[in-house]
């Protein structure tokens, strides 16, 4: 059986998204938590012994009984004695056992809390650029089931991995030690187990990560419909709906079948080669000892032992399916580690609130550029309005101009120091990029504005909301600045959202704003006050504003007009009116004067 | 061969009634194989059972020196292990086929619940809930069905097994008979505490993920204001939380798998010593104590295979109830029937709204105007049948139509319409008249060079909610979608407010005609749009106070002036 889908065809869909990491950097990053957690790892592995070597104590105890009684030297006195240390065995494998699971769990949990707080520290680290392109979808799935997954993992596949190799080497140390020939029968399973895993192993971390993207598209169809509800509805896609998950899941489970496949060759494989050194010790042990080789205490303990080994071997084997689970999922997780930083020097500082761009080229892929050439100086207090049609490059320019990506050619300067080579905490205390986005995040109000300027005292935090005129609403929340807001709790109107992205931004202080459809930002029916709102947010800052809207643009001190990623006019709006270009001849349409 | 009939033709109708009634609902539709599982878990379960006496009959064979029976026992050791292998496998196929089948089944209601809700879903559960439980309780409910097989087959084995050893020694097969079952119960105090507190751990986790799927989705604001490390120390504390949580949980769980140690290890320390005991009598052979031992460690494995069991049926059961929590979500109102609707008395598409005095001409292009978002949200909402209405279309109370008929005759266009993820191309695959060409329609939203900038065209693949897309692009090719459908009735809200002026005025040059005799309403502040509609409809204080021509408005009502300049008087 092959895979359901080719390489080539299932890699095209990745292509653009976030990395996921290699086997080996995945391998590196467990040795370094187990190294960061080294004594505990060390503890863990000494408890685990302990109950382990207890377990053995058993089957000697057998053998011990059965070569006496046979031999008719055992007396009642000799049983009960037996059973004593057998049960003293019992009470310290418990007692070692509790003990080692709780270690393990500590463990456990702290790699756990390690990786889920390194994951987001990483996320919430990753260049904006970068965010921008690969859009949030992908990260939301590995923050919650990938982490889910690997949870998983590390509280049942590695303790059960972790116990069973102790309790494997402590057995087979105790087979060898009562009969080294009988141990010889495990060399007809290990050559079996040896080909089998490795043809298997070979062919499952592949399928099963496909398995996994293809069930983890099935829930993002799924989630994407209730999202849309709205539109969906609308455009009655009901039906296309259903129809997309239902082949979604058609293709996830073409992955299940192939993985289902690859089961189907191991398990048995595995099986038989653990029974194979059972019958032989049996058969070979019966042999040896009516051949006066060895005791039947030895055989007994031997083929005792030889069936306590399979448990662990088989915990072992087993989950390692689960582990490659894992593996895939924390592959994912680490992978955000694996995107590059723009290489940047934070010992610079801005001289000025200058900003020159000068011959800036720029493309998002290879050979296509969106911006050529464009050269343009700001001063301090400036407010320049970006115009022009639709594709022509505006939103481009203004994000550059915020210093999200850096110039392919050319060079955008702020006070003497490229704006691309600041680290992103820096550039943004300098200048901002407004959008339309307007994220309410789940907290409390206070929380929500706090993230602009971590340090402000709640006078601050109210003069803010005043001076975007949103202090009266937020009184008369029930809790004021304390109301929880954010998806499931307080619902704000998209206006009060919109202020208090505004009053963020007067937290924050930028000398510099970059406003990118902000009249989407500005609903163009909403209240007069919102308006007022963003004026008192632009009061004294340089604002460059990407306008849609030609009112922005005659309000602006200067006009730049944008098309085919160059700029084709510039100058005061009455200028430009007057010169009789082409914004002087949209002006006119919108004012009538025709 | 397995798995070649999903996904599902029809998931069926299920019993909402309760969690359990829903499982035992899903469970009666995969009957057969769970019945074949059933088969082969007892096949494999038994075969493993039955090991523990050949062993002792191989070694008894050789205390009495009899090679060539010993050889004869290691031969039924190899057939019993490569039978328990063969129907191990078969087992876990159909454990497989059992959970994936299950699986599919409650997404493939999910999805059709959740299309059948369409508006109304996002309006009642967050999209985290219904993710959860396509995700997490999905799984949850195919591992029940997972176990089940396996556990029937346990019982079984118990039950064979202990059937052997009272043929061999009554005394002790009885012993072993109570005193399993005894020791499953003796764990039982310590299940209900370790679910209270599984469920705080779950509790503390799902914040985390919330909170960790809230920061991500606002990454592009942490990254452009800041506050990264706020919301990252709030994540750490919560994530510190769980992980409290789960170290008070595994103290419980360890007690728990230390008893699992404990109680049948006692078992076998109590048959061995009265095993050992009735050897010495000569009342038990050697080879008999040797099997007693082995048969009794391995009812270790079907009593923990029923903990586990319990276990999983448990969480199955929390997850069934968030399922139907999801599936027994209502529409908001009574959709109607079609059939027993009154035939339409005409489809022009006139449209009367008593609240708000607002009429709209058949078959022509209306501009309403406000300055008041809340109010033309609503009229929106009352137009297009989202919320309770009083307007009729042709006459016709919209609320004694049929919801689907309404859907069929009024399309309402967002103001943040959502595109959603595949192919561009997709976007045009709705229910449509096929009077209007996709060509054409994206030539009259003035979106063809969106396509054009797209690398494939019509068949790039957008991500979710047509992220890599601008808004005024987004806008473009939504408005292109609703040319496409062609309805009847088209309610655009602001369906240019991001695009700028230039293309603005071309698409208010080209929507007439593309929508040239079918009825067409537009809420819009720009003159761009408002020069080239037949008709402008003011609505001021909740009633419309004027209509007539953009133009002639604009002479004669400063209000309208006003809102429409945005207080700029020329």
């Amino acid at each position: 059986m092959k895979p359901p889908e080719s390489l080539a065809q299932t890699e095209k869909s990745t292509e653009g998204k976030l990395p996921v990491s290699s086997p080996e950097s995945v391998r590196r990053y467990v040795v370094t938590l187990l190294r960061r957690n080294r004594g505990l790892f060390i503890a863990l592995v000494g408890l685990n012994s302990v109950a382990a070597a207890a377990s053995i104590v058993g089957p000697w105890v057998l053998g011990g009984l059965v070569e006496k009684i046979e031999g008719g030297s055992a007396d009642y006195a000799y049983v009960n004695e037996a059973a004593l240390i057998f049960l003293c065995a019992l009470l310290v494998q418990t007692a070692f056992t509790r003990w080692a699971r709780i270690r393990g769990a500590v463990l456990g949990e702290s790699i756990l809390a390690d990786l889920r707080e390194d994951f987001l520290t990483r996320v919430v680290a990753l260049p904006p650029g970068v965010v921008e392109r690969a859009g949030t979808g992908d990260l939301v799935t590995r923050t919650t089931t990938d982490v889910d997954r690997l949870s998983w993992a590390v509280r049942l596949a590695v303790p059960e991995i972790a116990i069973a190799l102790v309790t494997a080497t402590l057995v087979f140390a105790a087979l060898v030690f009562t009969a080294p020939i009988l141990a010889v029968s495990w060399l007809f399973a290990v050559p079996i187990i040896a080909v089998v895993t490795r043809w298997y192993f070979k062919r499952a971390p592949y399928a099963y990560r496909h398995e996994m993207s293809s069930y983890a598209a099935v829930n993002a169809g799924i989630a994407e419909t209730v999202d849309a509800g709205r539109t969906v509805e609308a455009y009655r896609l009901g039906d296309a709906r259903v129809r997309r998950t239902d082949s979604a899941i058609k293709r996830w489970i073409g992955w299940e079948r192939y993985t289902l496949y690859l089961r189907t060759i191991f398990f048995p494989s595995i099986e038989i080669s653990y029974v194979l050194p059972l019958a032989a010790v049996l058969g070979l042990g019966g042999w040896l000892y009516i051949d006066g080789q060895v005791s039947l205490a030895q055989v007994t303990a031997a083929v005792l032992y030889t069936q306590m080994l399979i448990e662990p071997v088989d915990i072992i084997l087993m989950w390692y399916d689960e582990l490659q689970v894992g593996q895939a999922s924390m592959a994912r997780l680490i992978g955000v580690h694996d995107v590059p930083d723009p290489v940047t020097d934070g010992s610079q500082e801005p001289q000025s609130a200058d900003l020159h761009a000068n011959d800036v080229r720029y493309g998002y892929r290879e050979g296509r550029d969106v911006l050529h050439g464009v050269s343009m100086d700001i001063e301090p207090g400036d407010r320049v309005a970006i115009v022009g049609p639709s594709g022509a490059g505006k939103s481009t320019l203004g994000r550059l101009l915020a210093g999200l990506h850096a110039p392919r050619t050319g060079t955008i300067d702020m006070g003497g120091v490229a704006l691309a080579s600041l680290p992103t905490e820096k550039v943004r205390r300098h200048v901002a990029l407004v959008t339309q986005e307007h994220h309410v995040f789940i907290g409390t109000l206070r929380d929500n504005l706090l993230l602009a300027r971590p340090d402000a005292s709640d006078t601050q935090l109210w003069e803010a909301l005043g001076s975007v005129d949103a202090a009266e609403w937020t009184q008369a929340l029930p809790q004021g600045l304390l109301t929880e807001v954010g998806t499931g709790r307080h619902k704000l109107t998209p206006a009060q959202a919109q202020q208090l992205a505004l009053a963020r931004l007067v937290l924050a202080d930028p000398h510099t704003l970059v406003l990118d459809e902000a009249t989407s930002l500005l609903d163009p029916r909403a209240a007069r006050h919102l308006e007022q709102s963003l004026a008192a947010v632009l009061e004294g800052r340089t604002v460059i504003a990407i306008a849609h809207r030609l009112m922005t643009a005659h309000d602006a001190k200067r006009v730049v007009v944008v098309e085919d990623g160059k700029i084709t006019e510039s100058g005061s709006h009455d200028e430009l009116v007057s010169a009789g270009g082409a914004y002087a001849a949209l002006w006119r349409s919108w004012r009538d004067e025709d | 061969m397995l798995l070649d009939n999903l996904p599902h033709t029809d998931p069926g109708d299920p019993v909402l009634t309760t969690p359990g009634r829903f499982l035992l609902w899903i469970g009666r539709r995969q009957k057969k194989l769970l019945a074949l599982g059933v088969v082969w878990g007892v096949v494999w379960m038994v075969g493993q059972a039955l090991i523990p006496g050949a062993l002792g009959a191989g070694i008894q064979a050789i205390s009495k020196d009899d090679e060539a029976k010993a050889l004869q026992w290691a031969g039924v050791v190899l057939v019993l292990g490569v039978v328990q292998a063969g129907a191990g496998l078969v087992r876990h196929r159909y454990a497989v086929a059992n959970w994936v089948t299950a699986g599919t089944r409650v997404q493939q209601l999910l999805i059709r619940r959740a299309a059948h809700l369409g508006a109304d879903l996002p309006k009642q559960v967050a999209t985290g809930e219904v993710v959860a439980a396509s995700a997490n309780d999905v799984e949850r409910i195919g591992n029940a069905l997972d176990i089940l097989p396996r556990m029937v087959g346990a019982i079984i084995a118990f039950f064979v097994v202990a059937a052997i050893l009272v043929a061999m020694d009554p005394t002790l097969g009885i012993i072993v008979l109570v005193g399993v079952p005894l020791l499953s119960l003796a764990v039982a105090p310590l299940v209900r505490p370790l679910e209270r507190r599984e469920r705080e751990q779950r509790v503390h986790l799902g914040m985390t993920q919330e909170l960790a799927a809230d920061t991500v989705a606002g990454l592009r604001v942490l990254r452009g204001i800041g506050g990264e490390d706020l919301f990252l120390a709030r994540f750490q504390a919560e994530s510190k939380k769980v992980q409290a949580a789960a170290v008070r949980t595994a103290h419980i769980r360890a007690l728990l798998d230390a008893m699992q140690v404990f109680l049948p290890g006692l078992f076998v320390v109590i048959v061995t010593w009265l095993g050992a005991r009735l050897a010495l009598q000569g009342e038990l052979t050697v080879g008999q104590l040797v099997a007693f031992y082995g048969y009794t460690a391995f009812l270790v494995l079907p009593l923990r295979t029923v903990t586990e069991a319990a276990h999983k049926f448990t969480a199955a059961r929390v997850a069934s109830a968030r399922v139907i929590t999801v599936m027994t979500l209502e529409r908001m109102f009574d959709e109607g029937d079609e059939a027993a609707a009154p035939a339409p008395t005409s489809s022009a598409g006139e449209i009367t709204d008593p609240q708000t005095g607002l009429v709209v001409s058949p078959g022509k292009l209306t501009a309403i105007v406000t300055d008041d978002p809340d109010a033309s949200e609503v009229l929106i909402d009352r137009l297009g049948r989202y919320r309770d209405s009083n307007v009729s279309l042709d006459g016709t109370p919209v609320e004694e139509l049929p919801l689907l008929t309404v859907r069929e005759r009024v399309l309402v266009q967002d103001k943040d319409p959502m595109i959603l993820s595949g192919a561009a191309e997709d976007l045009f695959d709705i229910p449509r008249t096929g009077r209007v060409a996709v060509a054409d329609a994206l030539a009259s939203a003035s979106a063809l060079d969106v396509v054009d900038a797209l690398p494939d065209g019509l068949a790039t693949d957008l991500p979710e909610r047509g992220r890599s897309l601008s808004g005024g692009q987004r806008q473009r090719l939504a408005l292109a979608r609703s040319l496409v459908a062609d309805p009847e009735i088209l309610i655009l809200d602001e369906p240019t407010s991001a695009v700028d002026a230039h293309t603005e005025a071309r698409i208010g040059l080209a929507l007439r005609d593309a929508r040239a005799g079918r009825t067409t309403v537009v809420f819009t502040t720009s003159p761009l749009l408002l020069e080239h509609v037949d008709v402008v409809a003011f609505l001021k204080d909740g009633r419309i106070q004027a209509t007539g021509q953009h133009r002639q408005l604009l002479r004669e009502n400063p209000d309208y002036r006003w809102t429409v300049t945005r207080g700029e008087d020329a």
